[in-house]
């Protein structure tokens, strides 16, 4: 400032306890020499209203400028002293204090020592604020929103105060309902209300209320800003069904196929993937556990919804499972016989005893519904469209792609170039594996959904091009013409008679050919069609010996049709190849080479090298090769569609379009030869395309749906124990009386065996999307496409009320938790004691016989040095609730036995008095174990409870029928990371820490901050409930002030000295450092700032003044104490 | 024994955050914890504020040791400046010691709010250790 300064220096005795240590007089004769000092007074109490007095006439009469205070902690009376300075007209940052008594008097010793300290503090003093400036204070506004977490008792309490107050609450709540774990309990003690009937008024206030907005299946993901102006992310979980549409009815949970443990009753009891915690649930609506894709779902290369189908299967629903099935395959009946079953592969059983027979389950549902309801399609077309599709080729592929676009209404026309539709699996696939009869039906399916299927019309050189496609009217095409080719050998004598292709033997054999292979034949190549054509070679009477280049190991033929084949009396040589072939016009013998593994080729694995002068030769009567397909595509090539060089078609991966507008390609054609099920997917895929092609013209937006993530098997076997149950094995033909003919080899399962074996399914992803729910559902409320919805929201303060959680004593395994049946923890009694619990209310062993004899073991994991040294407060009491009720409902003998007997609130100790006049026994003892071991006829088949009577001196042995362990209360899952989001802070057991542990018990050291219940320590209920409303009374009494003082002292860049060098703005913790570029500068938003000084320190330059905590004013308290 | 190192009360300044270290700081006094009285304290809201230039003049106007007291990692009030104080101080002490000063006199230490046994102990620690090292060698004779 412009003028001198004129300070007043004031001592305080506080009391004696300065004025015992330090020489007050001597130091404000002292503090009357520094400069500027104008006046120096001691008193008894400054802070007393007579000391303010002081300073402030004294500011009036000698026109002083600056105060200083030597006296407590500034942390007691700052605020004191600098309101002081302001009633006296001065601006109270022209104020400093110097703490004489929490640093001086109170921690040394000699006096002589502690008075030059306490000159020494208030030279200091007196030097800085020479320095000082006067700074404004600063306001922000409230919100006047509350946000309140935790849907208990405490979190409706404090939501209910503040919403009747007129203010806006945000109720947020992680489970399905409000209630909490209030809504668990039976009867509360002392007064032994029913627990819903006090709570279930306050659920229903809550829903109604037109204040509160309920969030439920919620949880808060993070929280930005400061005091008066939160911003919260929360995620509103899906629960796949619109809350404001169901009503509660049930119709769905009825039908639903999955069931789980009930978290609700500790696993006591089963619920159903859709559900409802309980009756009195608010919201009063269904929530659907999805945790994914199982791993079945998420294998199969057309997403077919396995575990959908097989629990439908289980229940007997065949009809509806089909329908499942051909929402994403056709063909079922094929692939429920020709599929690889990749679903199989991934299935979590197959660690427990074996995977589902998925793909035989897939059999015996498609058998069952073409025999009991046909072959019409089980979809109705909703509109009809008026585009046509034109789809080359009727394989998998191309059958899919139509039936999936007429599904939408649009008029499908095949072109195949066969004799029949079935691609390969007609033309390939032999009639053992698949029969053609089976094959028919899966056509005629798809024949009735409106497809046309126009046979021998080939689409190419010998008939109709894709312009002339075009021209016809067609929209859209299709290309399925699979990969027919067959490769070559290219060695001598390959053109000679009775040296066939696989596909072209196949071909001709499932045309009804009764090809002439002779009694010696060679099949070449080790894939599926080498098998396929070795077995049908087989059972036209030869003798049949495939020839591999590389070992079994390698080869890409199925596992299961090697082993059939080997069953069949085929023989395999591996390492050879053909070189060349002799004969007379027909072949009579082929030379082969023999191999050996090399480096690996292309396709990871070993290339074989021949072995130079390895030379044979054998007898043929027939030679089939059956080395690789391709697809026969030269003339589309022409048709200005691109290929790739081996043939297949270039399509983009995406769209499956090629590289000609508006046609698309898919199946073997693009992949080369794969498998039946890829195709169908392609299929599908392309259909979803097209019709997306034929709506928006444009494929730029549109993507396939997505699928889920796929649930880990880890997290499904660790949800509870699983038994090992086997699968039931596939049953086939005998060799002998399959080998001369082509029945079919694989005998179905009956429906018996298909009941049982779903039976073992694990509901991985819980929810299995079977639908049954959507057709139960009246209302039209299921909606298995919702998604997580993020909603932020803005408000002035926080109430955290996330309760508790139970205290998990397995690992005390000497009181034979989980190892014997009739060991409870106490919320688990509870749930037996509550009327909508797993026995009704009854107390009974899960035998179903009444207890005769109870005992009740208290402080089981609190007041214990290993697992929490506190005591829960509220066991006691419960305790002595559960004996009483104990007694009431079977006059059962009660065995208490406790450390000591808390009973400290209003009605507790008559309570107590009450239970003891019952009858109940109290014995005084830690319980050592509890065991099944008898030792006297009258412990036999009961737990004994081994403890010592401390009051008698003796150890005693109770046999009891049931056991109950009050365990102890913990911080609620997730309060580390929530502590972590709000910023407040938890203490050594993880409970929220309080700003100060008499006076402040429900705020935080983070204003705007308060906490409720159980979370901030362990507490019954009318505890909860005052704190609760405490916390709604301190959250309302900011809201009124509606405006809270912010930070001050920020800091400040002088725009002269800046260089731009943006060290500051990356150090900021709140980012509250802005690069001005028209100026080359920095600048501090000040509204940010919360004055820390990182920045001041930072700068290179010194351009950044933190306000109050200037390099200046530091230097003189320096100067001060160093002189 | 040298008779004038036992005479020898080393001048100590103590930078001490408001929210954890100074708090701690009351805490002791409030609790009659007693520690040697040559640590005198200047208060500063976060210990990120004290620029290596305060330790440096400190030591060159007459201080024997200088102590930086913050917040422990990962409760820093502000976020991360105690983290920033971690590095300056370190980086002072490796200045000081090319300017012949040993880089004992110079301290950091983390003091949690609730701490205030810690609080008296460091200052025991610091104070025993400074009075080892003797008078600060660059102290200016006298103040200009």
């Amino acid at each position: 400032m412009g003028q001198e300064p004129r300070i007043g220096v004031y001592i305080c005795h506080c009391g004696i306890n300065i004025a015992y240590k330090v020489d007050v007089e001597a130091v404000r004769d002292y503090a009357s020499t520094l400069p500027y000092v104008v006046v120096a007074r001691d008193y008894k109490f400054m802070c007393s209203n007579v000391g303010q007095e002081m300073i402030i006439n004294d500011i009036r009469n000698y026109q002083l400028n600056r105060v200083v205070v030597a006296s407590c902690s500034p942390r007691m009376h700052e605020k004191t002293f600098r309101k002081a300075c302001e009633k006296g007209g001065l601006n109270p940052y022209f104020f400093q204090m110097a703490s004489i008594r929490e640093q001086v008097s109170w921690v040394h010793e000699d006096e002589v020592v502690a008075t030059e300290k306490a000159k020494e503090l208030i030279r200091a003093a007196v030097f800085r604020v020479i320095h000082h400036e006067p700074l404004e204070k600063r306001y922000v506004d409230i919100n006047p929103n509350v946000l309140v977490i935790g849907g208990g008792i405490a979190g409706m309490q404090a939501a209910l105060e503040i919403a009747d107050a007129g203010k806006l609450v945000y109720l947020v709540e992680r489970e399905p309902s409000i209630g909490g774990h209030m809504a668990k309990f039976d009867k509360t003690f002392p007064t032994l209300d029913c627990a819903a009937c006090i709570m279930t008024p306050k659920m229903v206030s809550v829903g109604q209320h037109e204040n509160i907005k309920l969030l439920t299946y919620a949880e808060v993901e993070s929280v930005e800003g400061f005091i008066g102006n939160f911003k919260v992310r929360v995620r509103k979980k899906a629960r796949f069904v619109d809350e404001n549409k169901c009503t509660g009815c049930g119709e769905c949970a009825k039908v639903c196929p999955v069931s789980l443990p009930n978290e609700f009753e500790y696993g006591m009891t089963n619920r159903k993937a859709i559900y409802r915690p309980f009756p009195q649930a608010v919201p009063n609506v269904f929530t659907i556990t999805k945790e994914g894709w199982s791993p079945c779902r998420s294998a199969c290369p057309a997403n077919l919804n396995a575990h959908g189908y097989v629990k439908l299967a289980h229940e007997g629903k065949f009809e509806d499972a089909f329908a499942l099935i051909m929402e994403s395959v056709v063909l079922p009946a094929t692939l429920g016989r020709a599929c690889p079953a990749f679903c199989e592969r991934e299935c979590t059983r197959g660690e427990v005893g074996g995977s589902i027979h998925i793909r035989l389950i897939k059999r015996f549902i498609a058998d069952w519904y073409y025999e009991n309801v046909g072959t019409k399609p089980p979809f109705r077309v909703d509109e009809l469209k008026n585009e046509k599709v034109a789809v080359v080729g009727a394989g998998p592929a191309g059958l899919s792609c139509a039936f999936y676009l007429a599904k939408e209404g649009y008029k499908v026309v095949i072109f195949e170039k066969e004799a029949e539709p079935g691609g390969m699996v007609k033309y390939a696939i032999p009639e053992y594996r698949v029969p053609k009869d089976v094959l028919a039906k899966d056509i005629e399916v798809i024949r009735n959904m409106g497809v046309e299927i126009k046979t021998n019309t080939p689409i190419g050189p010998d008939g109709l091009t894709i312009d002339e496609l075009f021209a016809q009217g067609y929209k859209a095409i299709f290309l399925a013409i699979g990969a027919w080719k067959d490769r070559r050998l290219n060695v001598p004598g390959e053109d000679l008679d009775g040296i066939y292709t696989a596909i072209d033997f196949l071909r001709r054999v499932n045309s009804g050919e009764r090809v002439k292979v002779g009694n010696k034949v060679a099949v070449i190549g080790g894939g599926n069609s080498a098998i396929d054509a070795a077995r049908v070679a087989k059972r036209l009477g030869a003798d049949v010996t495939v020839y591999y280049r590389r070992t079994r190991h390698e080869m890409p033929a199925f596992p299961e049709e090697v082993e059939a084949a080997i069953k069949e009396g085929i023989k395999f040589e591996f390492l050879t190849t053909p070189i060349g072939f002799e004969g007379n016009g027909k072949v009579e013998k082929m030379e082969l080479i023999r191999m050996q593994l090399g480096e690996p080729d292309s396709s990871g694995r070993r290339r074989p090298v021949p072995i130079e002068g390895s030379n044979f030769k054998v007898d043929v009567d027939s030679v089939i090769l059956a080395i690789g397909q391709v697809p026969d595509s030269e003339v589309f090539g022409k048709f200005g569609i691109k290929l790739n060089r081996d043939g297949t078609v270039y399509i983009n991966p995406r769209t499956l379009e090629t590289s000609r507008k508006g046609v698309f390609a898919g199946g073997d054609a693009v992949t080369g030869p794969s498998t039946i099920v890829e195709a169908i997917a392609l299929g599908r895929k392309a259909a979803y395309y097209i019709s997306e092609y034929l709506k928006k013209g444009s494929l730029d937006d549109v993507n396939f749906p997505s699928s889920l993530p796929t649930v880990d098997k880890r997290r499904v076997l660790e949800r509870r124990k699983v038994e090992v149950i086997p699968r039931v094995k596939i049953k086939e033909l005998p060799v002998e009386e399959r080998i001369s003919n082509f029945e079919e080899v694989e005998l179905p399962l009956t429906e018996e065996e298909v009941k049982k074996d779903s039976g073992r399914c694990l509901d991985c992803a819980i929810c299995c999307e079977c639908k049954q729910c959507v057709k139960a559902c009246e209302a039209k409320a299921i909606d298995h496409q919702q998604k997580d919805e993020i909603i932020e929201i803005e408000v002035g303060s926080i109430i955290v009320a996330t309760g508790f959680k139970t205290f998990d004593p397995t690992p005390l395994r000497r009181y034979g938790y989980k190892k014997y049946p009739e060991v409870y923890t106490s919320i688990e009694f509870e749930r037996l004691n509550n009327a909508s619990g797993p026995t009704e209310g009854k107390i009974v062993m899960k035998n179903g016989k009444v207890p005769e004899s109870v005992a009740i073991i208290h402080c089981v994991g609190s007041r214990d040095e290993k697992y929490h040294p506190y005591c829960s407060r509220v066991c006691c009491m419960y305790s002595m609730k559960y004996a009483h009720l104990i007694k009431e409902k079977t006059g059962a003998e009660v065995y208490e036995f406790y450390i000591d007997i808390r009973s400290p609130g209003k009605m507790y100790e008559e309570f107590y008095n009450r239970v003891q006049e019952e009858g109940v026994h109290f014995i005084r003892g830690k319980v050592a174990e509890v065991t099944d071991v008898a030792e006297r006829p009258e412990e036999e088949g009961k737990l004994i409870v081994v403890a010592e009577d401390t009051l008698t001196g003796r150890i005693l042995r109770v046999p009891v029928d049931m056991v109950i362990l009050s365990v102890a209360l913990e911080p609620a899952d997730g309060a580390e990371e929530l502590a972590r989001i709000l910023g407040i802070a938890q203490d050594k057991d993880g409970w929220f820490i309080e700003l100060h542990p008499k006076l402040a018990p429900v705020s935080t050291a983070s204003d705007g901050i308060f906490l409720a219940g159980c979370c901030q320590g362990p507490k019954d209920i009318p505890d909860t409930v005052a704190q609760a409303s405490a916390a709604a009374a301190e959250a309302l009494s900011l809201i009124m002030r509606g405006k809270v003082e912010i930070e001050s002292a920020t800091s400040y860049i002088d725009p002269e000295i800046c260089v731009g060098c943006m060290q500051c703005k990356s150090v900021c913790p709140y980012s509250a450092i802005d690069y001005d570029p028209s100026l080359g500068v920095c600048v501090v938003n000040e509204v940010l700032c919360k004055g820390c000084g990182l920045c001041a320190a930072t700068c290179p330059n010194k351009a950044i003044t933190l306000r109050h905590f200037k390099n200046e004013q530091i230097f003189s308290e320096l100067e001060g104490i160093l002189l | 024994m040298n008779e004038a190192k036992e005479k020898f009360e080393p001048k100590l300044v103590g930078f001490l955050c408001y929210w954890c270290s100074y708090t701690a700081a009351d805490l002791a006094g409030i609790s009659r914890l007693k520690y040697p009285p040559n640590i005198r304290i200047i208060r500063v809201m976060c210990s990120s504020r004290v620029d290596p230039v305060f330790i440096i003049k400190a030591l060159l106007d007459g201080a024997d040791g200088v102590l930086v007291a913050g917040c422990k990692p990962g409760d820093c009030h502000y976020q991360k400046g105690n983290y920033y104080a971690r590095r300056k101080v370190a980086l002072t002490k490796k200045i000081l010691e090319s300017l012949g000063l040993e880089p004992g006199r110079v301290m950091l230490s983390w003091i949690p709010a609730s701490e205030a046994p810690k609080f008296a102990e460091v200052v025991k620690e610091f104070t025993e250790r400074v009075r080892e090292l003797g008078p600060n060698p660059i102290k200016r004779s006298s103040f200009s």
